[in-house]
């Protein structure tokens, strides 16, 4: 139970909102797929963005990830996360599939080649809220391996080995920090564990 | 022993955002998470976390977009949910195979909404799908342990398989199999020692040459084998089937 107030934009009401949306989508209910889409494309749109980069293939993915919302809707299951994660879920597996698929292959050399967005990109993005506030105030109590590590991992779409590489470290170091990271994350921003 | 299982156990949290790019690693972190309820919770804690992350990400999509999702999930039939015995309605055209793909395979399997989809969407997509699914067809044929085998079906005419174990897909071809008989189709299994797993339809009325059909989720020890249906497919097999090649390395 979260205090109400100082919530992070992604409060429980708003969880459970989209939960029940979910349901009602699962039915076929296309008004409550629009409400989720206005709730959720600004986030699988960013997301994807992040890992996939370029704007008109990002655009692709986050509607196939839209899509499969829709399709899917019947397999949520409340019991096992939020439906906001669910669908996250989705739309980093789909990014990740993109930028690792042989046809992205060429692409990728040039992505590693590219400068590594540190976090600022996170401040910088459209969309102010708490939970931006909050998350760039977590990921600055992590130690920079760690910080990093899930940086490049999560918005970056790199696997822990590509990770290891690019950090010049171990594997058995990078999977460590990448858990330890997330750990101090998740108790920072307070999620239930 | 024991230091393996610390190993796996430290992978939850390069799983929980998709980190792990070696299939046979992140099958064994699944195997490993469905015995361990500590590692599970770990995970949906990590997933939940990754989540802010994602709202903290967050950018206005294209305003094109919206119009583009809204109007095209008139043109998608829904998953049907997933009943207690872990399947779903008999009747469901989708049948228990969804499951078994990935979701990446599972657009490009289902022809219908794939189709309305990239009439909708446009002819870019379209390219773009076809690239996406060459790219999973040469990833299965240039595979370190990419095997080929031809077979001929009790009913006439040989099918091929090509199939990667560690990418775990099969490509199905055939040629000069007769037409099912009217209100039936040729459906596809992968047998494995667990269970029956259905592997995709061929399309009904193509006699000839058909394929190839990519079937997903192949793991070691399966078969693979083609029976005839009634239209619209089964969650298990109900005949005899026409042939049956091991998927052996």
């Amino acid at each position: 139970m979260r205090p109400t107030g100082t919530g992070p934009g992604l409060t429980e009401g708003k969880d459970r909102d989209l939960d029940g949306l979910l349901v009602l989508v699962a039915r076929g209910d296309e008004s409550a797929f629009s409400r989720v889409y206005d709730q959720l494309a600004g986030p699988v749109y960013g997301l994807i963005r992040r890992v996939v980069r370029d704007p008109a293939q990002s655009e692709e993915v986050a509607q196939e990830v839209l899509l499969e919302v829709w399709r899917a809707a019947s397999r949520f299951d409340p019991a096992k996360g939020s439906a906001a994660t669910w669908v996250m879920t989705i739309a980093h597996r789909r990014a990740v599939d993109r930028v690792r698929s042989a046809a992205a292959a060429a692409e990728r050399e040039q992505r590693i080649a590219m400068p590594v967005t540190g976090t600022d990109d996170v401040a910088a993005a459209v969309e102010a809220s708490l939970e931006q506030e909050r998350v760039r105030r977590c990921l600055e109590g992590l130690t920079e391996l760690q910080r990093e590590s899930i940086t490049l991992a999560y918005y970056g779409g790199y696997s822990y080995r590509e990770v290891a590489g690019l950090l010049k470290s171990t594997l058995g170091t990078i999977k460590t920090r990448i858990r330890d990271g997330l750990i101090r994350m998740r108790d920072c921003m307070g999620v239930s564990s | 022993m024991k230091l393996l299982r610390a190993d796996v156990h430290s992978l939850t949290g390069a799983y929980a955002v998709d980190a792990i790019d070696d299939e046979a690693e992140n099958d064994r972190f699944e195997r490993h998470l469905r015995r361990c309820q500590q590692c599970t919770g770990e995970v949906r804690g990590f997933a939940e976390t990754a989540t802010r992350m994602a709202f903290a990400a967050a950018e206005p999509p294209p305003p094109a977009m919206r119009e583009h999702v809204l109007a095209a999930i008139s043109q998608v039939r829904q998953l049907p949910p997933v009943t207690e015995h872990g399947r779903p309605p008999v009747r469901a055209f989708w049948q228990g195979r969804l499951p078994m793909l990935s979701y990446a395979f599972a657009a490009a399997c289902a022809a219908v909404a794939v189709v309305l989809l990239i009439a909708l969407i446009g002819t870019r997509h379209q390219l773009d799908r076809a690239q996406q699914r060459d790219a999973a067809l040469a990833a299965v044929l240039a595979a370190p342990d990419s095997r080929a085998s031809t077979r001929t079906t009790s009913a006439g005419g040989h099918v091929t398989l090509v199939y990667s174990l560690s990418e775990h897909a099969v490509i199905f071809a055939s040629n000069g199999l007769p037409a099912p008989p009217s209100g039936k189709v040729y459906e596809l299994w992968l047998i494995g020692p667990p269970r029956v797993r259905p592997a995709g339809l061929l399309g009904s009325g193509a006699p000839g040459r058909s394929g190839p059909v990519l079937a997903r989720g192949a793991v070691h020890g399966d078969d693979f084998g083609i029976t005839i249906e009634p239209a619209g497919g089964t969650s298990k097999p109900t005949t005899n089937p026409l042939v049956v090649i091991p998927l052996r390395t």
